[in-house]
């Protein structure tokens, strides 16, 4: 895996670290990141956005400690072995939970009825 | 908030300011401001511009006397430091006047000299990619690139503490990310300590560990980058409900239809207020450039 694969915006309200949770849950959870791969060293995320190595490090760490990576002797962190490759529909359904939550509400607020927006929806999937 | 502040016998805090005040012409402009940095910390200072930040940056090096109060840098009074001291800090002011009369290379092999761990490769390296002419009277250079040849300067240093006044200023978009990587990765890498102060709120939330609201000669909030942003959060309350407004809170600000903003702290088992929980009212997660300008507001 390489550095570039995450996105980080550090001005959104989420802070960075849960940002790189947040990715690397989906990116392993899809299949785009094999059970074993490694992972780029802290470093390498660190200097190529420009963001605090500790606040990578805290990523590994949580994500470790949910069991999403583990750290390989000499190697660094990789997948985690134990992972399937893909998980269930409904639990990758669930990691888009916050997200449904937050276009409900925005919905609900701009007082538009689940017919169009999920007609828009649709198409936004189907590209 | 204040536990980050620990202070242990056996790691000095390379900065240290206790109860600073400053005044210029009869107005205050440091209202006793105590402020502590960890070994390895990056710290962004923020504030609106006439804040008092870069007050603050020089009475704390000892470059200003304060009023009262007093600054320590790795342990030693400001105003009295070591030569020791002084090699081991770089402070890269806003507009960087001395050594007028060398070029960008003489002052740099100059300096150099001073410094133990000078790092000249990094500065020849440094003044290319940053399109620096090596042969130009500092001068005749614009502040920009006055600030820019000091970045260098300070950096090339490897200096244990790094302190920048506004370093955004004099930067395009890429050298900025460049200087953003540096002190990242010395921070992390060679626990440099970094004390910085700029109005670009993303900088800082890239690169510090945490931040210091700096308002009115106050410093008005200090805490974790990621802990504020978890800890604070706006809470808008319809005006029916307005009356239920929990009484402590950063910012309040009343609307036109009677509706009600506040900024909201968690309590010490994660709670928004109660008040949070009404019909009708509504919890939004700030970035920190919004609670900034709630607060400063």
């Amino acid at each position: 895996m390489d550095a570039s694969l995450l996105t980080i915006q550090p001005n959104a309200p989420e802070p960075i670290y849960r940002q790189i949770v947040e990715q690397l849950r989906r990116l392993i959870a899809g299949g785009q990141l094999a059970a074993g791969e490694l992972l780029p060293s802290v470093r390498d995320v660190a200097g190529f956005h420009a963001i605090n190595p500790m606040t990578v490090s805290r990523a590994y760490g949580l994500a470790e400690a949910e069991g999403l990576l583990e750290r390989l002797r000499g190697k660094g962190m990789a997948v985690a072995a134990t992972r399937r490759a893909s998980q269930s529909e409904n639990q990758r359904l669930a990691l888009l939970e916050p997200q449904l939550l937050e276009l409900a509400r925005h919905a609900r607020e701009l007082e538009l009825s689940a017919e169009p927006v999920l007609r828009r929806l649709t198409r936004l999937l189907d590209d | 908030m204040n536990a980050i502040l620990k202070e242990t016998a056996s790691t000095i805090a390379p900065l240290t300011a206790r109860g600073l005040t400053h005044c210029y012409e009869g107005s205050n402009v440091l209202r006793g401001v105590d402020l502590a940095l960890e070994p390895g910390s990056v710290l962004g200072l923020i504030g609106r511009n006439g804040a008092g930040k870069s007050t603050l940056i020089r009475t704390m090096l000892g470059l200003l006397e304060p009023l009262s109060g007093e600054a320590r840098v790795f342990g030693e009074p400001a105003l009295k430091l070591s030569d020791d001291a002084k090699a081991r800090l770089a402070y890269v002011p806003q507009q960087p006047e001395a050594l007028a009369w060398l070029t960008a290379q003489q002052m740099l092999d100059y300096v150099g000299r001073f410094y133990p761990r000078w790092d000249a490769d990094f500065a020849h390296r440094t003044l290319e990619r940053w399109k620096l002419q090596p042969n130009k009277l500092l001068a005749k250079l614009s502040p920009g690139e006055r600030q820019r040849v000091d970045l260098i300067r300070a950096l090339a240093s490897q200096p244990e503490l790094l302190v920048l006044d506004e370093p955004a200023a004099a930067l395009d978009p890429v050298a900025r990310r460049e200087l953003l990587r540096e002190v990242a990765l010395r921070a992390g890498e060679s626990g440099t300590t970094v004390l910085f102060s700029t109005h670009i709120v993303s900088d800082l939330e890239r690169v510090a560990s945490e931040i210091a609201f700096l308002h009115e000669g106050r410093l008005i909030l200090r805490c974790g980058v990621d802990d504020t942003k978890e800890r604070y959060a706006r809470l808008w309350l319809p005006a029916a409900k307005s009356a239920a407004a929990p009484t402590q809170a950063l910012s309040r600000r009343r609307h036109e239809d009677g509706s009600l903003s506040l900024v909201v702290e968690r309590d010490a088992q994660d709670h928004w207020p109660e008040a949070a929980s009404l019909p009708g009212a509504r919890i939004d997660a700030l970035g920190l450039e919004d609670l900034f300008v709630e607060i400063a507001e």
